[in-house]
């Protein structure tokens, strides 16, 4: 996959998030760093950014240095208690003394789980330093945030992710259109690791990437069509606008947030409902949106959403 | 040609058979003890509840041992005359042509007191002359009728075999018949059976004769074949009634639990309200019941459960102002249930792409799911020359490979790619 084909192995090559990378430099330079936390949205470099540190500390046997985990696969307080504790304590040979733990997605990591972090960041500091990754350093509980050097990262600008992905289209061989790129960046909206998956499955439909193809593959790949099913909802249609929910559902996989954050998008962009219906669609938008948060049944809430859109249809059309 | 399947995939030899290999061994060894002179029980009763094989049994052992075999069923009459003129067959070991003989009463349970006058009284004179073996079959060996012959037999029990071992006999039919059957699909027919072979293949054929494949969609239809006509008057409860109280009656009409009887309203609602306005009345209560289930998920406080069915029943009722009682409406199965059983080998399918996708692309096995896998369908649908480098590269197995790339024409064309 083009993805990791053209991550970056050193901070060398590293285009962007400048300001961080120089830092990250520095440590390398200095073969010593502090415990770290990467903040920031999806696809901007931090994972990327963790490893190339990693190789230019320890060159390139850097995996032997160096621990993956992922919270969400295996979050939980005894991960951390046996996983972490076991690699943590074990120095390293080589000269520099001390190991790297990432830890991705560290936000999704129970309360609990990180307060028995703590413990450790503080007992083996001189054997392993910890690279917390998240998307939120707010789910962070504080303690272990004061412990860390934080770094922000955000999205990537628009300069930079097209040479990117200019850069890796001349490799391949592929043929990108300046609407393609357009549209590439529209949707992804520098978030590099969708761009680039984005690029090589338009790639792989072996035309030159325009917009339409762009278009096309974000369809096919995230049918998210809330506005079909919006309309059909609205229209009277309950049935048909149930069939496409289940649609998403059960065949694309959709997540019912996804869907509710689309419909929330949508609601305001649709031309054909009256300003003030749009608020007090939101209304209704929100409470299903609550109470999918709260563990109720994916479908069966949005349906009830759905049902909603067809009393305002009814309304609408009565009041003209 | 139609053939009963239970006749056609009958077992020929006793190794066919499955299950109660004790009472099979008694019965073998007690056969062999006529060769040593006639033993002291003339006689084996064997008794077990209907459709786990007793009477094959006895057929595939006279079979293997080539004997031949004299049989009465209930189909019969077994007057006391009748059984008389039986009587001489079972006087002697040999047959003229040198075969061996037994003699098979089965269905005893059939002996009815009026019109087998006698019937039992003079099974017992033969039995007790007899001077070949004699096997009777009756599914209660208990049955105070036959309580007098009881004394005369040596009782040998059959019992049910389990779950695995019928469905194991359901896949090597599925195979003689060339049939593809899901493995759920077979453990459901099974489960039901409760043991009954001889249903379970009759279900079976029902089900699958003339299909290439047997899925779990196919048979899951089944488990509501009895109870069909009674959820289809429990809907039209529920969603007709003019009081919370019929309505809320009518869940402990239904047999199905709480949770199974949410969907069937949830499913058919919308084909019965056909009034807009009454249909998201209907689904805002159904909603609301759904949230109680939630807190009821939460709280583990099943107290709860009574706000639930107030609000799928009664709530649902009330919700219909307009729209009057329709005429016939097709009854629908849950799409839902449908498709969460078929759904949960692709499931499975897809978290293991995302285990795979995390091992080589630093990322979560969740997250790889969203992140990577619409993209990936994209390319394997595609472009089969890309799709099989990548498949190489996430070591990923056929299963995997015919799951993103859709169809199993393009997933052979990705793996001949190579």
């Amino acid at each position: 996959m083009w993805v990791e084909k053209y991550r970056p192995r050193s901070l060398k090559s590293m285009v962007n998030q400048k300001d961080i990378v120089e830092r990250l430099k520095s440590f390398a330079e200095a073969r010593n760093i502090p415990h770290c936390i990467f903040a920031g949205p999806p696809g901007t470099g931090k994972t990327t950014a963790a490893l190339c540190l990693a190789h230019d500390l320890y060159g390139e046997a850097y995996r032997e240095h160096l621990m993956e985990l992922n919270a969400s696969d295996e979050r939980g307080i005894n991960v951390v208690r046996q996983t972490v504790k076991t690699f943590a304590r074990v120095r390293t040979l080589g000269e520099i003394p001390f190991k790297i733990l990432i830890l991705d997605e560290a936000d999704n990591m129970t309360s609990d789980a990180q307060q028995a972090l703590r413990r450790t960041m503080e007992r083996f500091t001189g054997t392993c330093r910890l690279i917390l990754i998240a998307n939120y350093s707010g789910k962070i509980i504080e303690p272990i945030q004061s412990r860390c050097a934080p770094f922000r990262f955000t999205y990537l600008p628009r300069e930079d992710q097209d040479a990117y992905l200019r850069h890796i289209s001349e490799s391949e061989k592929v043929q990108l259109e300046a609407e393609g790129l357009n549209a590439i960046y529209e949707v992804c909206g520098g978030d590099l690791r969708r761009a680039i998956n984005t690029l090589q499955a338009a790639a792989s439909l072996g035309k030159p990437i325009s917009n339409e193809i762009v278009y096309s593959v974000i369809g096919r790949a995230n049918p998210l069509d809330v506005r079909e099913m919006i309309q059909l909802a609205m229209n009277g249609n309950f049935i048909g606008a149930r069939d496409k929910l289940r649609e998403m559902i059960v065949k694309y996989g959709v997540a019912g947030s996804d869907i509710i954050r689309q419909i929330h998008r949508e609601l305001f962009r649709m031309r054909d409902i009256p300003e003030l219906w749009k608020v007090k669609l939101a209304d209704a938008v929100g409470e299903i949106d609550y109470r999918l948060i709260s563990g109720a049944d994916e479908e069966v809430q949005l349906s009830a959403l759905l049902a909603r859109f067809i009393e305002a249809g009814i309304t609408m059309r009565r009041s003209g | 040609m139609y053939a009963s399947w239970t006749v056609r995939h009958k077992p020929k030899t006793l190794g066919e058979i499955i299950g109660n290999p004790q009472a099979i061994a008694d019965l073998v060894s007690w056969l062999r003890s006529w060769e040593q002179g006639i033993p002291k029980k003339r006689a084996a009763l064997l008794y077990g509840p209907p459709g786990i094989g007793k009477t094959v049994t006895v057929e595939a052992l006279a079979s293997d041992w080539s004997l031949e075999l004299v049989e009465k069923n209930a189909s019969d009459y077994r007057t006391e005359e009748a059984v008389r003129t039986f009587a001489g067959l079972a006087s002697q070991y040999g047959t003229l042509f040198g075969k061996k003989r037994l003699v098979l009463f089965d269905e005893l349970d059939g002996l009815t007191g009026r019109e087998d006058r006698g019937g039992v009284g003079a099974i017992i004179k033969v039995v007790k002359q007899a001077r070949c073996p004699i096997v009777l079959i009756a599914n209660n060996a208990y049955n105070p009728r036959l309580s007098s012959l009881r004394f005369y037999c040596l009782l040998i029990q059959f019992k049910k075999p389990n779950v695995r071992s019928v469905a194991k006999r359901l896949r090597q039919i599925c195979q003689r018949e060339g049939i593809e059957p899901e493995e759920e699909a077979l453990k459901f027919i099974a489960q039901r059976s409760q043991g009954d072979v001889r249903s379970a293949i009759n279900d079976l054929q029902a089900l699958a004769q003339g299909k290439q494949q047997l899925t779990y969609e196919d048979v899951s239809w089944l488990a509501y074949r009895d109870r069909k006509d009674a959820i289809f008057n429990v809907l039209r409860l529920i969603f007709y009634s003019k009081s919370c109280d019929a309505a809320k009656s009518a869940v402990d009409m239904a047999d199905v639990d709480h949770n199974m009887l949410f969907e069937w309203i949830y499913e058919n609602m919308p084909y019965h309200l056909r009034d807009l306005e009454d249909l998201a009345r209907a689904m805002e209560s159904l909603a609301t019941a759904d949230l109680y289930r939630s807190r009821i998920r939460q709280t583990r406080n099943w107290k709860l459960t009574r706000y639930v069915v107030d609000f799928m029943t009664a709530g649902v009722a009330v919700a219909r102002e307009k729209t009057e009682p329709a005429g016939f409406v097709p009854l629908r199965f849950p799409e839902r249930i449908k498709t969460l059983s078929r759904t949960k080998k692709e499931r499975q399918t897809k978290s293991k792409i995302g285990w795979k996708i995390k091992r080589r692309c630093h990322i979560s096995a969740a997250e790889a799911i969203t992140e990577f896998l619409p993209y990936l369908r994209v390319i394997f649908e595609n472009n089969a020359g890309m799709a099989s480098g990548i498949a190489k590269w996430l070591e990923l197995d056929d299963a995997m490979v015919e799951y993103l790339a859709g169809t199993k024409k393009q997933a052979k064309a990705i793996v001949k790619a190579d």
